[in-house]
């Protein structure tokens, strides 16, 4: 797996006492688009946050690059290119669309200019100037997602980007997806909107209670409905 | 909490020697009623401070206030008796206590410190310029009368030392009943976890003013006591020096421990003493003071007293920790059946075919936020009833509205036709709906038995109620209620440990078992089963199942064969809304909530 | 009821008064609102900057160079602070913050005293702010005329450097959200060491500019301290705005009231503080979030 970008192996990641990710191991190789499923409980956000250095974990190895980068604080993981787009987006709210684009790329080593990313968001410049409190669910998710990439950064870990929003604003945001794919960004996604996060996945794993028990590709999980019934549905 | 009277004995025992040993180490009766009268009003500082948690700025203000009504009716001969008017003064400071209280008690950490320390620099203030014409000004009160006993004058030195003795014995005699009184153990849980506190039906705010006023009354009896023995009212005793100084004190003496404010008056007062004259050190002392003060926060340590008692408690703890097997036992401690409680919230059915809870239209938004929408669903008697959905769904919120932790921005609860909504979680606890957290929201620093009592006090104590001088464990109806609820959530063999070094499984149990106390009618579960493993899943299902059988329970779970297992009824919210209402099986065979769980419905929905 | 003038007179010296309290304030708040600690030693830090001016001016008689030197020596005291002490409590609970700041506040006072001795110390008015001027309706110490612009420009100082650079931008983002400021890349301790010095230096500067009309003692801090307790209770907590326009009215309550009745100036500050307590608890300018 010496390709790999991401290699996350056996890690294990408590709450306080409450033991959370048992063994849990992925990989992601450079411009894949990874998409962890599971039900919620599962363990899928505490897997992003122990990747991200928000909750380090007790135990395990994450590589990034070749790298280990487990138990450093997310402000050097950052650093070194990887972001993690949070599932409450914690856009600053007191802070102006603009003001946390650029506090975003305040520590970026090649950040874009503000006008690609309205390049890319033209939503975004239009409300550049109202401040993130005003902003409507989906100009939020935009927000954060802009706040990945004007950093550049290499390997976006990309939290329900699509929950809580109208069905219109979720198929923009495929878009953008795909689009973030296409230009051979680095992404591991997770979502509970199976059929969305399926339209641009290359791979998929299955997380369930803390423990990984499938991984394989859209096709295949697609063809075997039982699956989606025992792991996601009820 | 068994009756233990050596530490009386210890305190008779050191006032009765310490006039016989200490003046040779340059103890004079005066520094000995000094210090004893900031030990007294430091035993109504730790119960507030030590016991509940709250650090006051402004105990200043009542000391001043209790002094000062003191002297003054005094030397102005409204009154004649010294007594009385201590009296007086003490009542004068509780009443000043209440009014600051009221205000300050409703603010936590940062704010209540802020607003004590403003209201004692409001004192001072006041007593200094507006009423300079009673209190004397900058000059303050001199020549304020000794006390008589019968005909027999208290003079200054040592009969003045034997009355503060015996006052400060009193005052120790009533702090330690007030701390292992019923009202005592609610003042340590609100220390422990407030929110935990209120949840079970104690009324918090009634609670911390009441300590409040408790520590106000000490003051003020204590700055009575000052001018008494001193003849003199200084107006010192209103300043920010005063307050600060109580704080330190009682730090290195050892917070909650009654005793740590008089060992932490006895170093201060002494230095100050001794070391005031030496030329070189003379002002060092109290820079040396500040240093040991830092460093004992910064290092953790108890102070004095609180060092010493950790030793004793460490070895008591250590056997009990020996007790604890790691992971004990999962599946074996599986109950054999709940045990029926003996104190139930009193049943109020306001209407005979109203279910057990009942939401009416419950929406809550935040901003544009519609967290949950128009949501109603009854909940029968007796069911084991479950909520589930996405991730965003709106499970938390609406089971937070259920005991009115979050009000609605419409939409009413009913339990037993009975409306609860307005009324607050400490309210809705009261009237018998009990809740279990996702996260624990335990007692850490107290054993399983004093964690069960907490929630047990509140049926049978109401939300309020100020029983200063019974033991708290001698409430029969409430230790039945205690070991039957521990019995059911199969923590038994644990109650004398500290809950912090439980394994996790069994802190999950006692967060059951905590809003079981309570005695509810309606129990709420919010992911009973968060954090397991799977043979403490298998444990805590077959509990959940076994309390099912005599009350009505509603759970939110995110494992789904645990559900479909547990449930008589199921209802689904996505986005906020209900999406279906049913049994377990047309819950399975419903296309809607297929689709929903596996975020097809995007796809289905018009554009 | 007073004579106009005199009215006139007290509500400039409120102004006076004001702008000094919003920076002793302000200095407090934002290390409030950024790393939610409340700084007890805040007043010892004000009468710390008055005794660096002391000395400084006293070897070399020169009051711009008492005031730079003297902001440096509080830059140093700040990063020390917290990099000793300060830093060890952000996980610790408010009670523990506050009794860490609290002792350190009195070993700081204790410290000066131990050095400087009890005694008052004077430190002089600089040649460009002798005299008095005559403003029309009134006669003004020309230096506290001075002050009033000084400390004024020092606040506009604060406002760009919060609302108009990077450094700013990180503190006014801690300040909602320390935990994603982190995820963005930046090394928020850092910025809380940054946050923290900057509070430092403008209680210090506050006690540098203040101890030419002030006699300079150990204790003068504490009264400074619970003032701008108020004030930042007035105006929110961890509020900047919050702060300038709380000391301002601090400033004008203490001072007009002292025209009618000056036995119940400082009274009547506590009194408003209670009365908004009870009709907004968060404060003019305040959300409830941080605290």
């Amino acid at each position: 797996m010496s390709t790999s970008l991401l290699e996350v192996e056996k890690i294990n990641s408590f709450y306080g006492d409450s033991h959370i990710l048992f063994d849990v191991s992925l990989s992601v190789g450079r411009n894949e688009v990874v998409a962890l499923l599971g039900r919620n409980g599962a363990g899928k956000t505490t897997t992003l946050r122990s990747i991200m250095g928000v909750l380090a974990p007790r135990s395990g190895t994450i590589l990034l690059d070749g790298t280990p980068i487990q138990g450093r604080p997310p402000f050097e993981i950052a650093r070194r290119g990887l972001q993690l787009v949070p599932e409450e987006r914690a856009i600053f709210g007191q802070l102006t669309v603009e003001e946390n684009l650029r506090l975003a790329a305040l520590t970026a080593p090649k950040a874009w200019s503000l006008d690609r990313i309205y390049e890319f968001f033209p939503r975004l410049k239009e409300r550049r100037r109202s401040g993130g409190r005003q902003l409507s669910g989906g100009e939020q998710q935009m927000l954060a997602i802009a706040r990945a990439l004007i950093r550049d950064a290499q390997v976006i870990l990309l939290d329900e980007p699509f929950e809580g929003l109208a069905p219109l604003i979720v198929r923009d945001l495929v878009r953008v997806s795909r689009d973030l794919a296409a230009q051979g960004r680095t992404i591991l996604v997770v979502e509970q909107n199976v059929v969305a996060a399926l339209s641009f996945a290359d791979r998929v794993y299955i997380l369930n209670n803390g423990h990984m028990v499938w991984q394989g590709t859209p096709a295949g999980l697609r063809a075997d409905p039982s699956l989606m019934k025992a792991h996601l549905g009820i | 909490m068994r009756a233990r009277f050596w530490p009386e004995a210890a305190m008779v025992a050191v006032l009765l020697l310490a006039p016989l040993v200490l003046p040779r180490l340059g103890f004079s009766y005066d520094l000995l009623q000094r210090i004893l009268d900031w030990g007294l009003i430091g035993l109504g500082f730790d119960l507030l401070f030590g016991a509940t948690g709250l650090l006051s700025f402004g105990q200043a203000a009542f000391f001043g206030t209790g002094g000062f009504v003191a002297a003054y009716l005094l030397l102005h001969h409204v009154l004649s008796s010294v007594w009385l008017a201590l009296a007086l003064g003490t009542l004068a400071a509780g009443l000043f206590g209440l009014a600051v209280g009221w205000l300050a008690v409703r603010r936590i950490g940062i704010y209540f410190a802020m607003i004590t320390l403003a209201f004692g620099q409001m004192a001072y203030f006041l007593e200094n310029s507006p009423l300079a014409a009673y209190t004397g000004g900058e000059n303050g009160l001199p020549g304020v009368p000794v006390p008589m006993l019968g005909s027999y004058k208290i003079a200054a030195g040592m009969p003045m030392y034997w009355a503060l003795a015996v006052i400060f014995l009193a005052g120790f005699v009533l702090a330690r009943r007030i701390l292992h009184s019923p009202f005592g153990a609610v003042l340590r849980a609100i220390k422990g976890n407030t929110a935990r506190t209120g949840m079970t039906g104690h009324s918090v705010p009634a609670y911390k003013l009441a300590v409040f006023v408790i520590a106000a009354l000490y003051a003020g009896l204590a700055g009575g006591l000052l001018g008494v023995f001193q003849s003199y009212m200084p107006p010192e005793a209103f300043s920010l020096d005063t307050s600060g100084q109580l704080v330190v004190q009682t730090v290195i003496g050892g917070v909650g421990t009654l005793v740590g404010p008089l060992l932490g008056a006895t170093i201060w007062l002494w230095l100050r003493d001794n070391l005031q004259q030496v030329p070189h050190i003379g002002a060092l002392w109290k820079l040396i003071l500040g240093l040991i003060f830092v460093a004992l926060v910064v290092m953790l340590k108890r102070g004095i007293a609180g060092e010493i008692r950790w030793a004793f408690s460490r070895r008591r703890l250590a056997s009990a920790e020996a007790g604890v097997p790691e992971e004990a036992g999962e599946a074996a401690v599986m109950p054999p059946e709940a045990a029926a409680l003996p104190m139930q919230a009193p049943l109020v059915v306001a209407r005979a075919d109203a279910p057990a809870l009942r939401a009416i239209g419950l929406s809550k938004f935040y901003g544009g936020l519609h967290a949950v929408e128009g949501v109603s669903f009854d909940v029968r008697t007796g069911s084991i009833h479950a909520v589930i959905g996405p991730n965003g769904a709106g499970k938390s919120t609406l089971f937070k509205m259920l005991t009115d932790e979050v009000s609605p921005t419409s939409g009413d609860v009913l339990l037993f036709g009975q409306r609860v909504t307005g009324l607050g979680p400490t309210h809705t606890a009261q009237l018998g709906i009990g809740k279990s957290n996702q996260l624990n929201q335990l007692f850490l620093d107290l054993t399983v038995t004093e964690n069960l009592r907490i929630a047990a006090l509140a049926r049978a104590r109401g939300t309020f109620r100020a029983d200063l001088w019974r033991a708290a464990d001698s409430i029969a109806p409430v230790e039945r209620q205690v070991a039957a609820a521990m019995d059911t959530v199969g923590l038994t063999h644990r109650a004398d440990v500290p809950v912090h070094v439980l394994p996790y499984g069994e802190k999950r149990r006692l967060e059951i078992g905590i809003a079981l106390a309570i005695g509810p009618n309606v129990l709420l579960l919010d992911e009973p089963l968060a954090g397991m493993s799977p043979a403490e899943r298998v444990a805590t299902r077959a509990l959940v199942r076994e309390i099912g059988r005599t009350r009505t329970l509603v759970v939110v779970e995110h494992d789904m064969d645990a559900i479909f297992e547990l449930a008589e009824r199921i209802t689904v919210l996505y986005e906020g809304r209900l999406l279906a209402d049913g049994t377990p099986e047309e819950i399975q065979r419903n296309q809607a909530v297929q689709d929903a769980y596996l975020g097809g419905l995007h796809e289905h929905e018009p554009a | 009821m007073p004579s106009a003038p005199l009215l006139l007179s007290q509500a400039f010296n409120g102004l006076a008064l004001g702008t000094l309290l919003a920076l002793v304030a302000s200095g407090l708040t934002i290390i409030l609102g950024t790393l939610g600690v409340l700084n007890f030693a805040h007043g010892a830090l004000f009468m710390l900057g008055a005794y660096a001016m002391y000395v400084v001016t006293a070897q070399t008689g020169s009051y711009f160079l008492g005031i730079l030197v003297g902001a440096v020596f509080m830059l140093v005291v700040g990063v020390v602070l917290e990099r000793g002490l300060v830093r060890l409590f952000y996980g610790r609970p408010h009670e523990d913050q506050i009794l860490v700041t609290f002792g350190a506040g009195i070993v700081i006072v204790e410290a000066v005293r131990a050095i400087f001795g009890a005694n008052t110390q004077s430190v002089p008015t600089p040649s460009w702010g002798q005299g008095i001027v005559q403003l029309g309706f009134l006669f003004y110490p020309t230096y506290r005329l001075e002050l009033i612009g000084i400390v004024a420009a020092l606040l506009f100082a604060l406002y760009l450097i919060l609302y108009r650079t990077s450094i700013g931008l990180v503190v006014r983002a801690g300040i909602e959200d320390a935990r994603m400021v982190g995820i963005l890349g930046i090394n928020v301790r850092r910025a809380f060491l940054l946050v923290f010095a900057i509070g430092v230096v403008a209680a210090g500067v506050s006690g540098m500019l203040y101890a030419p009309i002030v006699s300079v003692e150990p204790d003068m801090g504490s009264s400074f301290l619970v003032e701008a307790f108020v004030v930042i209770v007035i105006g929110g907590l961890g509020s900047y705005p919050g702060a300038v326009l709380g000391g301002l009215i601090a400033g004008e309550i203490i001072s007009i009231t002292s025209a009618f009745n000056a036995a119940y100036s400082e009274v009547m500050l506590y009194a408003v503080m209670a009365l908004l307590l009870v009709l907004r608890p968060q404060g003019l300018f305040g959300s409830e979030g941080r605290v």
